[in-house]
């Protein structure tokens, strides 16, 4: 039972009279905890018996900090921020052994896969297994998922420090966390589905965290179903796989889509995987979906940087680059991706350059590269976009949580009110650039390599439009990201009582800054031999995720794209100092230059108004109609209208019982004569 | 298990309504303490039901026949006795029932205008479900069937709400008169079928397992299966015959919208499958796309008419259509993943439609007003009730682990299986459903608080064992079907038109993935064969 179960009250009054106790007491049990669950899993790994095969356990440490958190969360000191902290790191050393154990069992060896399936419920024919399988796409994810969440928490312990509702905080973080894992290890599109929505619950649950403000709400509500209209196909090409090939292993209906078998051919097929896609692009914004996630800011910084960043949104990536082979196979599946990607990459990024909400901005940034990654799965490029999908996770993360110091110093997220910080946050400020020139695609830093990566990939398999297109894209990033960094950092402060209150965030949230920092600049570079080999990997992230069917090949870096990306990344630095650098002037006569072209980008190309048409006038409409279908048809005619008629009869009728003698006389005579001719005319024939 | 438990479901609350008459009404007290400890008795009963039920051995368990008359007139061998058993189909009914009796009279417990008359005919309304979920003779089927639903009218008369917050004034005399009279109406069609059974099959018998192995022509069965799934049909809120549910729901009071949308809906589907399918195959063949269409229809339609009800009762009494359509849906497949995700829909259905309508009851009783707009930011004064009504909202969307999932998904798939199109439009009402339950949760319990409320108290004691008891049962469910759908399987091997010769072997706890994957071995190799019951139908619609 989640009731939100007071603190008793002299358990208060401590608190408030003797913080200092208070403090210590929380450190010894923590300690003590802490120990013994390190203990633990220093144990188990000591019995060697921690392999590839006990995976589950990570998300089940989470999922027993949700269960403690829901139930005694208030009877904690500190609502139990440290159980949900502990659990993570624990699944974060988990994590550690398990990579090992992976790489041992394969010595470098492709793409295998290890799966350790047990009956969650069996009993006759009857059953339902729960299968938990890795391999290196589930081990980027893991990886990305264990780290953000890991950082998280811990910034969280300092930017949600005296909210309300703190405990309940961490408890959706770890329902979060176990949900998320278990839907990266998850074997079967099942239990992968079970937990897509538990952690669309999750997501909605912490927009609406602030459910005091009406736009949180509405924020949350939008997001859920807005997603959820895409479940609604997931769910659809889950059965329609399970119709034809009667399992939901996802390995087993892989196997069948490759090899046409089982009547997955054609266009059954493609349907089956278009539909499989519209849950992709739910969850990851693809347009048309791409609504709900800028409103999803609502929601606390942390949750934006761990959900709406690295982790959640990156699930239709994951998806899709998990049946990949399927949506190979069939025919036209991976152009429609592609399309969908690049319309997304570049629609994003061409709304961001206008918007003056920094976590907006940021937000906006999350969808273009979403849609990038999906253009490189849509191009085949399952290495890069998984690359990519990392790099962007910790510099995107970072970002966010960057974002989100600035927002808790300065109170405000409109960067029209903010200017001039960066001698004020320093390390706030040096992280956040860091991540921005990531972002840009500035070598060496991660997103560079990951981004080169994936247009190589397009170069040599596609189009020269698509490969044009993602440079445009990696141009406008570079606009939006170094408007940014400008109009919060740099130029003289706007509004001054802003500037004069703003100060550095606390150590709590500086340290997931600097190690997501250290991330952003280095991730990329697991992209060499060396590097990976130094690290345990058979090589480079090349030769760790391969592609279905293909060969590992080390990341070769094609000198013209190379440096023709970078130049177009810096360009977008140029353009934008240029235009919004001090106090913007030469960007605001462009708009009022282009008053349309401005409106329609600052209005995100009227999706929302468009959306809240068709609910308002097609969805409710049609409940209304149906509504009074049902009122005035169904029931007051159909119902009543009957019960009407009957009464009516009833009352008619009962001037027909006279009482007199001679009536009823007349009556029987009548009738007499009526069957007479009844009998003579049937008799006669 | 011993009969006498199942004898003791009907006697326990009969002999309580009993023991009531006897209990001066003033001594409310003591009415509610007999009240308790009869719901208690009979959840226990129930829950023994359930847990003895030998799932291995299957069939149907704990038989007791006991003759009443036999050999006279018409009548021959086992003429009318009185024949009780529970299949596995009936055990988590049964159990649905104890769960939402004993919640319904916790809820009750705030009562205080003659509550001893209120629970005694809600007594009454529970033996009689009772009754009919452990009833194997077509004379006291039928008997129980009419005892459920003939207390609802005074229930409502007396103890209802008011007219609904705006719009037209239809207050609680319209809304019971409506519902019996419906009720009535189509027991009637019943009635007929039921005397067209007993003299096809010549008999003289009403016993229904007799019955069921007699064999009827299938013109005869094409004939009188609409009949049942028409007269079953309209208390399981049957398109376009769905009309007394909102009404009847909102105009009743709590603990009777929580059985009658718990519980009694029920029985319409039950009765589909005791008397329809599982005595008509053929005409259940004949008929079933007809049901399907109806029954995606109330789907679409009670979600489509939910989106835009402020009548608080209105809404969750529309949103019961649109569940009880994907009962419909589940039935009509006849094949043993749908029926059976039909069955846990019922179940999940009933504890889920019975929390709202508890908590609904719990505002409702200090508000005096439905009218959804009128609230706001609840939350902040009611953080208990939101808890609960949160969970069932959730439930009701499809939410995974909890019950609402297990039951639509299994109905889903088994549409899939046979009406594809069909299957999308259920998924599509899911959509529906996540919209009007996100909408009533944003305009009523978030947001900024609405100052007029702040009289508001949070749940009554009682109020929190219910919705507990309720929530436990939809956590329970969702996260572990197991026990329900074995017994819910047992169940579906007796029903030829389902399984015939008694083979199903389609994984249905939420189906299979499959056995332990030798690594290096073709994957294909291990796919399940997928049983197909209704081969030969085409691939239907």
């Amino acid at each position: 039972m989640l009731l939100p179960m007071p603190l008793p009250a002299s358990a208060r009054r401590f608190q408030r009279e003797h913080p200092t106790a208070w403090a210590w007491q929380t450190a010894i049990v923590g300690t003590i905890v802490l120990g013994g669950v390190a203990a633990i899993v220093a144990v188990i790994a000591a019995l060697k018996s921690f392999t590839v095969y006990s995976a589950w356990l990570m998300p089940a440490f989470c999922g027993g900090a949700f269960v403690i958190l829901a139930l005694v969360r208030n009877y904690l000191p500190r609502k139990g921020d440290w159980v949900s902290i502990f659990a993570i790191t624990g699944a974060f050393t988990i994590f550690f052994f398990l990579l090992h154990d992976y790489l041992t069992r394969t010595s470098g060896g492709g793409l295998a896969g290890f799966d350790n399936s047990f009956d969650w419920l069996n009993v006759g024919n009857y059953g339902l297994r729960v299968g938990f399988f890795v391999d290196p796409i589930a081990i980027v994810m893991l990886a990305v998922v264990a780290t953000v969440s890991l950082m998280v928490n811990i910034y969280s312990t300092g930017y949600m420090h005296g909210e309300a509702r703190y405990g309940w905080f961490f408890a959706v973080l770890s329902l979060f966390a176990a949900a998320m894992m278990t839907l990266v290890l998850a074997d079967n599109f099942l239990l992968m589905y079970v937990c897509w929505e538990l952690v669309g619950i999750c997501s909605f649950l912490l927009i609406g965290f602030y459910y005091e403000r009406r736009s949180a709400v509405e924020a949350a509500k939008k997001a859920f179903v807005t997603t959820r209209a895409g479940d609604v196909g997931f769910l659809i090409g889950i059965i329609l796989f399970w119709r034809a090939t009667g399992t939901f292993d996802v390995q087993t209906i892989i196997n069948a889509a490759v090899h046409h078998t089982n009547g997955l051919s054609g266009a059954y097929l493609t349907v089956a995987t278009l539909f499989l896609f519209l849950g992709a692009m739910g969850k990851s914004a693809q347009v048309p979906f791409q609504v709900w996630l800028p409103d999803a800011m609502e929601g606390p910084t942390p949750v934006s940087a761990l959900i709406h960043a690295a982790t959640m949104v990156v699930a239709g990536i994951y998806l899709v680059a998990r049946t990949l082979p399927i949506f190979q196979a069939a025919e036209g599946a991976t152009t429609v991706v592609l399309i969908i990607g690049v319309v997304t990459a570049l629609m994003a990024a061409t709304i961001a350059i206008v918007q003056t909400d920094l976590k907006k901005v940021i937000a906006y940034s999350t969808i273009s590269n979403l849609g990038f990654m999906m253009a490189a799965l849509g191009a085949g490029a399952v290495t890069g976009a998984m690359f990519h999908l990392m790099t962007h996770a910790f510099f995107k993360a970072l970002l966010f949580l960057g974002a989100g110091s600035v927002i808790h110093a300065t109170g405000t997220q409109e960067m029209p009110e903010m200017g001039g910080l960066a001698p004020k946050m320093k390390i706030t400020f040096i992280t956040f650039l860091f991540a921005g020139l990531a972002n840009a695609g500035i070598p060496p830093l991660a997103g560079f390599w990951s981004k080169d990566e994936v247009l190589k990939s397009v170069f040599d398999n596609q189009n020269a439009v698509y490969l044009i297109l993602l440079l445009l894209w990696v141009l406008l990033s570079g606009i939006y990201t170094a408007r940014m960094i400008i109009l919060t950092f740099f130029g003289k402060p706007r509004v001054r009582h802003i500037y004069n209150h703003a100060h550095e965030s606390p150590p709590s949230m500086l340290l997931p800054l600097i190690a997501l920092g250290l991330l952003s600049i280095a991730a990329g570079w697991v992209a060499f031999e060396g590097i990976g080999k130094a690290l345990g990997f058979p090589g480079g992230i090349g030769q760790f995720v391969i592609p279905f069917g293909g060969e590992g090949e080390l990341l070769s870096i094609n000198g013209g794209l190379a440096v023709g990306a970078t130049i177009a990344g810096l360009l977008g630095f140029f353009i934008a100092s240029y235009y919004w650098w001090g106090l913007g002037e030469r960007a605001a006569r462009v708009a009022a230059h282009f008053p349309d072209l401005y409106d329609l980008v600052r209005r995100k190309f009227y999706f929302d108004e468009m959306y809240q048409a068709i609910i308002d006038r097609v969805v409710l409409g049609f409940g209304r109609v149906v509504s009074w279908f049902d009122r005035q048809v169904v029931n007051d005619t159909g119902v009543d209208g009957s019960a009407d008629v009957t009464g009516f009869a009833g009352f008619e009728l009962k001037l027909s019982e006279t009482g007199k003698i001679p009536n009823y006389a007349l009556a029987i005579a009548g009738g007499v004569v009526v069957l007479a001719i009844i009998a003579f005319t049937t008799q006669g024939v | 298990m011993a009969g006498g438990v199942l004898l003791a479901l009907v006697l326990v609350p009969l002999g309580a309504a009993v023991v009531l008459m006897a209990v001066p009404g003033r001594l409310t007290n003591v009415v509610r303490a007999v009240a308790v400890l009869a719901a208690l008795a009979m959840f226990v009963l129930a829950l023994i039901t359930f847990i003895a039920y030998n799932i291995s051995s299957g069939g149907i368990q704990g038989e007791l026949r006991w003759d009443w008359l036999s050999n006279v007139a018409f009548l021959g061998d086992n003429g009318i006795t009185l024949h009780v058993g529970v299949d596995g189909i009936a055990a988590p009914l049964i159990l649905l029932n104890g769960i939402v009796t004993l919640a319904g009279t916790w809820v009750s417990f705030k009562i205080d205008f003659r509550n001893k008359d209120f629970f005694i005919l809600l007594f009454v309304l529970s033996a009689g479900v009772f009754g009919t979920f452990i009833s194997l003779d077509l004379f006291f089927f039928f008997f129980f069937y009419e005892l459920a639903v003939l207390p609802m009218y005074q229930l409502i008369v007396i103890w209802g709400s008011g007219p609904a917050p705006y719009g037209a004034n239809r207050d609680r005399t319209y809304g019971s008169m409506k519902l019996t009279m419906m009720l009535v109406a189509a027991s009637v069609a019943i009635f007929i079928a039921i005397l067209a059974i007993f003299n096809e099959a010549g008999a003289g018998t009403f016993d229904l397992p007799t019955l069921w192995k007699a064999g009827y022509s299938p013109a005869f069965q094409k004939t009188f299966f609409p009949f049942i799934m028409i007269g079953c049909g309209v208390l399981a809120g049957l398109w376009p015959f769905h009309g007394w549910s909102p009404d009847g729901h909102a105009a009743a009071p709590t603990a009777v919208s929580m059985l009658h949308a718990g519980v009694l809906m029920k029985l319409g589907a039950f009765g589909i499958l005791r008397l329809g399918i599982q005595m008509f195959p053929d005409g259940a063949r004949f008929w079933m796309p007809a049901l399907m269409v109806l029954g995606t229809t109330a789907a679409l339609y009670g979600a489509f008419s939910a989106t835009v009800q402020r009548d608080w009762k209105l809404m969750t009494g529309f949103s019961s259509v649109s569940h009880m359509g994907y009962v419909l849906m589940g039935l009509a497949t006849l094949n043993p993943i749908g029926v059976n995700g039909a069955v846990l829909q019922m179940f999940s259905h009933g504890v889920m439609t019975a929390l709202f309508f508890a908590m609904i009851g719990s505002v409702y009783d200090q508000a005096h007003t439905r009218d959804l707009r009128a609230f706001g930011g609840l939350i902040h004064k009611m953080p208990r009730f939101v808890a609960f009504f949160t969970l069932a909202g959730f439930a009701s969307l499809g939410l995974p682990l909890l019950s609402g999932f297990v039951a639509e998904f299994n109905i889903f798939v088994g549409t899939f299986k046979t009406y594809p199109l069909f299957g999308a439009l259920g998924v599509f009402s899911a959509l529906i459903t996540a919209t009007y339950i996100l909408r009533m949760f944003s305009f009523a319990f978030f947001g900024p608080f609405n100052a007029r409320w702040s009289g508001l108290r949070d749940l009554l004691p009682t109020e929190v064992l219910a919705g507990s008891l309720l929530a436990g049962a939809i956590i329970f469910l969702g996260l572990w079907p197991s026990p329900f759908v074995d017994r819910i399987a047992q169940g579906l091997r007796g029903i030829p038109a389902i399984c015939p010769n008694q083979q199903c072997s389609v994984g249905l706890g939420a189906s299979n993935i499959r056995p332990h994957a030798p690594p290096g071995t073709t994957p294909i190799s291990w796919l399940i064969d997928v049983h197909t019951p209704t081969a030969g139908r085409g691939s239907g619609l």
